[in-house]
């Protein structure tokens, strides 16, 4: 007692002014920005489970599809991600989906995350005003980083200076894959509107002038915003952020993606190479460790931008070894 | 959220933004009083802007009938409900003539209701479906009506409508640019003139949802969201028409019924534009009460009733009516510049002329004279001269019939 006593005489006011400046972060962590909340200490702190990304030899299909790529996925362990409303930058929104499965897998050559989550309905259409896609997006902090509770690196879209990677799956993509010129057009949606837009050349509608204007006055097209653009040859956009609002396309895209609506539930496969030219891409070493986060889009409960079902941590990745190292 | 000041509403309000005001701010005055709803705005609009794909539902530019008409169907009605019952209660007892012309605002805007019912997004706001859009002219020329009237007499109309023209109001406290989550929405410093970025949208539609004029609109098409871009190339004088002068857009260079003056709000007494709104205040914003600071104003329909005038135009309403029905000899000459030119006037000049009419209106006095009117372009040359009786040309006896 005495002891003690005399540790708080020695150390009180170090003490205090711990408790004091402590206080002091909360106070600004708490006033970030307009519309925006501070992050709690947990937070920053990575999740425990490791998803291990099993080495696999996967015998590349000549079509990319999740049946054809399932088997692969069969030995590797996954691992439950939790997933909640987003809830610090405006606007704030989500919560429909409260968790997701993710296994992955490499070759030495692609890395192959599959995710898996139940979602009633499939929402696979924004032409519609009132419609809104499913999508899901993996995030990975740029660079080899290490993530620890010290050294705070923002598990919500990155921050500044600490800039991360995504890969956003969007389910209208993939239909568009599908569908002649791969952009499902205002028919596939409204078939039996009327509309000027003949492009048959034989027929007497036929105004080659009109059709030959829709890529100048359709403004995504001409500022070539890749959402707008027809014949993306993907289901998934690679892009940057350094914290909310700053998510930008990147110039040269790299990732894409596969998919099947079964039971009410989604099975994203994204892919890409391990390694690849664009010093905006994250790069994966086998036997190497890398961090991952996620969220996901539930279409039928509008979720669109920051209003979106998220995981709140960093999940650490471990790389197996290939087989030859 | 920061405090910014809201001159139509007379006080400071909340907004996600500092106060930063553009240089000069595009604006425009409609006259309601002389509109015939001919929708040629409409189509000179569509067709240099919105003819495209994925557009057929977009009208930049509309003229719906009030009360009953609305493009998205009842716009106005759902986004007053979200505010809130007491969203026209105004302190008129205290006025500023820069800071409150109109007097305060006592309610909440889009922003502060957003704010205090802790919806964790900027502004109040709902999406419209694609059927609201569909029909841009529904409740066409229909009346309200009090059956038991025989006939209508000023000052308010029994049986009633007004053409509403509606654009993009390029606010100074916009809510589209507020919503946007990616700041892909900016207002030029040069001339207040809001537009989205093409290459930064990402089709959320949170502009559509919290803009409370709703005239942001999603092209299925692109996936992303367009506007009315004000047509700046014209204003920025690119058009070889005016040979480099600032130009007045589609919408306002087709108006048949002359009822649209367009320029830009700024200090100088002597902008007709300027004159209209802030010293003769007989020209007042759509819905202050949103919070905006929308940029295009109306002189309110004389036989409308004040009490639905008063909730879509403020309080000023009785001033501005007054004040059009019995106009003043300045009054008269500036709106005889209407649809003179499609060159922006950035200034006027009134010459004396002599008197050529007497009359008593609704109990005053009205005089009128037949002065003319100059308008100036932004370099000082006069572009349009006028006077307040139209000229009467009488072609020669010979010519009668000839076409």
């Amino acid at each position: 007692m005495k002891r003690s006593y005399k540790l708080v005489k020695r150390f009180g006011l170090a003490l205090l002014s711990c408790a004091l400046l402590s206080s002091a972060t909360a106070v600004y962590a708490e006033e970030t920005a307009p519309g925006v909340k501070g992050m709690s200490e947990e937070e920053f702190t990575p999740a425990k489970e490791v998803l291990t990304v099993k080495y696999v030899d996967v015998k590349k299909p000549y079509h990319m599809d999740v049946d054809s790529l399932k088997g692969s996925f069969q030995d590797a362990t996954g691992i439950t991600v939790p997933l909640q409303m987003q809830d610090k930058a405006f606007p704030n929104g989500g919560g429909s989906i409260q968790g997701a499965e993710v296994k992955a897998i490499h070759d030495g050559i692609t890395i192959y995350f599959q995710i898996t989550w139940n979602d009633p309905t499939r929402n696979a259409q924004a032409i519609a005003i009132q419609e809104y896609r499913d999508a899901v997006a993996l995030m990975f902090p740029l660079g080899a980083v290490e993530i620890t509770p010290a050294e705070h690196f923002s598990p919500r879209m990155g921050d500044r200076e600490k800039p991360v990677n995504l890969w956003h799956w969007k389910s209208d993509w993939e239909a568009d894959l599908l569908v002649k010129g791969e952009l499902e057009d205002v028919e596939e949606r409204y078939p039996n509107m009327h509309d000027d837009f003949n492009t048959n050349p034989y027929s007497p509608y036929y105004h080659r002038d009109l059709i030959t204007s829709i890529a100048v006055l359709s403004g995504g097209r001409a500022a070539d915003n890749l959402i707008s653009r027809p014949g993306r040859g993907r289901t998934v956009e690679d892009l940057n952020a350094e914290g909310f609002g700053t998510l930008t396309t990147q110039e040269h895209q790299d990732v894409n993606g596969c998919s099947k609506f079964e039971d009410g539930a989604w099975t994203v496969i994204i892919y890409r190479s391990l390694i690849t030219q664009d010093p905006h891409d994250v790069q994966f070493v086998p036997g190497g460790k890398t961090f991952f986060n996620m969220a996901v889009w539930n279409g039928a409960e509008q979720d669109r931008n920051g209003q979106k079902n998220i995981s709140t941590q960093w999940h650490p990745a471990v790389l197996e070894k290939v087989a030859w190292q | 959220m920061t405090l910014v000041h809201n001159w139509h509403l007379g006080r400071r309000m909340e907004y996600p933004y500092f106060e930063s005001r553009p240089k000069r701010q595009f604006a425009a005055v409609f006259n309601i009083n002389r509109c015939i709803a001919c929708q040629t705005c409409t189509m000179a609009c569509k067709s240099a802007w919105t003819y495209n794909k994925g557009q057929e539902f977009m009208w930049w530019n509309n003229v719906e009938t009030k009360p009953y008409g609305g493009y998205p169907q009842s716009w106005d009605v759902k986004t007053l409900r979200l505010i809130d019952s007491d969203n026209n209660v105004w302190y008129t007892d205290d006025k500023d003539e820069k800071l409150s012309p109109y007097g305060v605002y006592e309610g909440d805007t889009i922003f502060e209701t957003a704010a205090r019912k802790n919806l964790n997004q900027w502004a109040v706001g709902y999406v419209p479906e694609d059927k609201e859009w569909r029909a841009p002219n529904f409740g066409e020329d229909v009346a309200v009506s009090k059956k038991q009237d025989e006939f209508s007499t000023l000052p308010e109309h029994s049986r009633w409508f007004f053409y509403l023209q509606r654009l993009c109001n390029h606010c100074t406290y916009p809510g589209c640019l507020a919503a946007c989550p990616r700041k892909a929405i900016y207002k030029r410093k040069e001339d207040g003139i809001v537009l989205i970025d093409q290459k930064r949208c990402r089709g959320y539609r949170k502009c559509v949802e919290q803009c409370p004029y709703k005239k942001p609109m999603y092209r299925g098409l692109t996936r992303i969201s367009e506007k009315c871009i004000a047509c700046y190339p014209r204003i920025e004088g690119k058009d070889p028409l005016t040979e480099g002068r600032p130009m007045e857009t589609r919408c306002m260079a087709a108006c048949v019924g002359q009822i649209r003056l367009q320029g830009f709000l700024d200090d100088n007494p002597k902008n007709p534009v300027t004159w209209l709104i802030r010293h003769a205040k007989v020209a007042l914003p759509l819905y202050p009460q949103f919070g905006t600071e929308p940029n295009i104003y109306y002189i309110p329909p004389r036989w409308a009733p004040r009490s639905y005038l008063k909730q879509m135009f403020g309080p000023g309403v009785d001033e501005a009516i007054d004040k059009f029905m019995v106009p003043s000899r300045e009054l008269l000459a500036v709106m005889s510049l209407f649809r003179m030119t499609q060159s922006i006037i950035f200034e006027y000049a009134i010459e004396q002329g002599p008197k050529v009419f007497e009359t008593v209106i609704h109990g005053k006095k009205f005089e009128m004279f037949n002065d003319t009117v100059i308008g100036y372009g932004e370099d000082g040359k006069e572009i349009v001269r006028t006077t307040v009786e139209e000229p009467i040309h009488v072609r020669d006896p010979k010519h009668y019939n000839s076409i």
